[in-house]
């Protein structure tokens, strides 16, 4: 039987003001399951609920209604999160540590030994071709070096779920090649992969199976080979209707 | 215990390297060094000057070190995502928040340190230079060798700061904190023989614990309200505890070569810890209780 690492049903979300006054359902009732060893892609356009989605995976928010599991835990759970790794949409970095400093910082909060942490950060570190600034504040790096630290960060625990929030967001064509071949490689050495992008070319290349949420709901799911078309026209008959810009009216 | 370790480490590095922090740092030990030197007429009491300026540096810089440094502290944890990047390894919350409160409270004991050992020497050297004065003038009380080394302390550590930092890439205000505190305990040291220092350092002990009752509470504040919010939270708690702070200011025990009794001690830690824990439990269940995202 295929172990389910995360399962959400009927899963909602509403945010609410400081009077508690709801005011956006970012997710609205979804269900979602993904396998052992899968590369899942979670796929839709801005605003579709979908870094919302991976928040209550994480247990950084709590859902309204529904319930979330994580390795068949709550994922506010420690033992959960100890197998746990997460890339977030932006890098969010300490400014003031250096490169070295990061990792083994979250080196610490994954429990790793001294040893263990200062061999996985120079490991990750020649990895991600961040040596020669290692001693450098994170502070001053441009966005794909901060990008690169954090990817390193989120593998320094060997994690058994490797959870992506557009992982290509801000990387060069050369950076975004690499991402995707370590995903590649990530998977075929058994790790599960949630990930999310607007590039659709990336999640075509790289995930087994999709999702595709639009208003917080899923409007579509299947394999990749399933779909038919391409991923691009799939994902326009989806969610792109009635959202073309009306520009002749402005032209006039 | 490591990953306590981790957090509280990078709290405590992160609020020495912030700016604030060493304005604070600076501001409060030239508070200590200057104030003796800026009134003309010393009426042969520079030594109490001395004293009275540093231990009231020691509180009131103390307790705004600590609200505004721990508020700047957690909502830049909350507001930069980088709360999102630590509550996603395996730490629980309430952990979290211990952590980011003890890493707080070691930053905090450096600056607390460093101020203390400058009031110190300072009050040394006001003596020292008061006795000198008996005899040649006034004159002697502001070039005493104990007041070139109490200044040194603020002025050595920047320029040295910013020539590693220019020369050497070392991070400017995390040395300068660091040489401001190596610096103001080797000014101290000729003096540790004396009566003064044993005398002057539980009076320092018990002004620093109202900045730990701040340090949880704005903690918690932050936890709830944004930067603003809960800063002036934390302003309105230092104005309705005034008349409060005057029982942790017990400077004229000092006078006529008396000391503190150690039970006055005890009996401000003990009044202390239950505040700092009503905070500390607030803190805990606010961060139980919120959504992790930037807001």
């Amino acid at each position: 039987m295929v172990e389910n690492v995360i399962e959400l049903q009927g899963v909602e979300k509403t945010f609410r003001d400081f009077w508690l006054r709801p005011t956006v359902k970012a997710v609205a009732g979804l269900d979602l399951t993904v396998a052992r060893g899968e590369v899942f892609g979670l796929l839709g356009p801005n605003g579709s609920g979908k870094s919302t989605t991976i928040k209550m995976i994480l247990g950084l928010l709590s859902p309204s209604a529904g319930s979330v599991r994580l390795f068949g835990l709550s994922p506010r759970s420690v033992a959960a999160r100890q197998r746990l790794g997460y890339l977030p949409e932006l890098s969010y970095l300490h400014p003031f540590l250096t490169a070295k400093e990061t990792l083994k910082y979250y080196a610490g909060l994954c429990n790793l030994d001294r040893r263990t942490a200062k061999e996985r950060t120079s490991q990750l570190l020649a990895m991600v071709g961040l040596e020669d600034v290692a001693n450098r504040a994170v502070g001053g790096f441009s966005k794909g070096m901060a990008r690169r630290v954090a990817l390193a960060a989120s593998l320094i625990g060997k994690p058994e779920l490797l959870v992506l929030d557009e992982p290509t967001s801000g990387l060069d064509p050369v950076s975004t090649n690499e991402v995707k071949t370590l995903v590649k490689t990530l998977a075929a050495g058994g790790m599960t992969i949630l990930m999310t992008s607007h590039l659709l070319g990336d999640a075509e290349d790289v995930c087994s199976r999709i999702m595709i949420v639009n208003h917080g709901k899923s409007v579509a799911e299947g394999k990749i080979g399933e779909i038919g078309s391409s991923l691009n026209d799939f994902f326009l008959a989806k969610v792109g209707e009635g959202r073309d810009f009306e520009v002749a009216p402005f032209l006039k | 215990m490591r990953q306590f370790f981790s957090i509280a480490r990078a709290t405590a590095l992160e609020m020495a390297s912030e700016p604030l922090a060493l304005l604070l740092t600076l501001s409060a030990m030239a508070l200590a060094v200057l104030a003796p030197i800026m009134h003309y007429h010393q009426f042969g009491e520079a030594s109490r000057m001395a004293r009275d300026a540093g231990l009231s540096a020691l509180l009131v810089f103390g307790i705004a070190y600590a609200v505004f440094c721990t508020v700047k502290s957690v909502r830049r944890e909350i507001d930069s995502g980088t709360l999102e990047m630590a509550l996603a390894h395996p730490v629980s919350r309430a952990g979290f928040f211990l952590a980011k409160l003890t890493g707080a409270a070691l930053a905090y004991l450096v600056f607390a340190v460093t101020v203390t050992a400058v009031s110190v020497t300072t009050v040394n050297g006001a003596e020292i230079g008061g006795r000198i004065a008996a005899k040649v003038g006034d004159v002697a009380t502001v070039f005493g060798p104990s007041r070139v080394c109490a200044i040194s302390a603020i002025v050595v550590p920047t320029v040295l700061g910013a020539v590693l930092n220019r020369f050497a890439r070392f991070r400017f205000t995390l040395t300068a904190t660091v040489l401001a505190l190596a610096i103001s305990l080797v000014g101290m040291i000729p003096y540790i023989d004396g009566s003064l220092v044993w005398r002057f350092l539980p009076v320092a002990a018990v002004l620093t614990l109202p900045a730990f009752v701040f340090i949880s509470a704005s903690a918690a504040f932050a936890v709830k309200w944004r930067e603003n919010a809960a800063t002036s939270a934390a302003g309105v708690l230092f104005l309705v505890s005034v008349p409060l702070l005057g029982n942790y200011y017990l400077s004229d025990i000092l006078s006529k070569g008396g000391s503190l009794p150690l039970h006055h001690l005890g009996i401000s830690f003990a009044a202390t810890i239950p505040m700092v824990a009503a905070f500390v439990m607030l803190g805990v269940h606010l961060f139980e209780g919120r959504d992790v995202d930037r807001t």
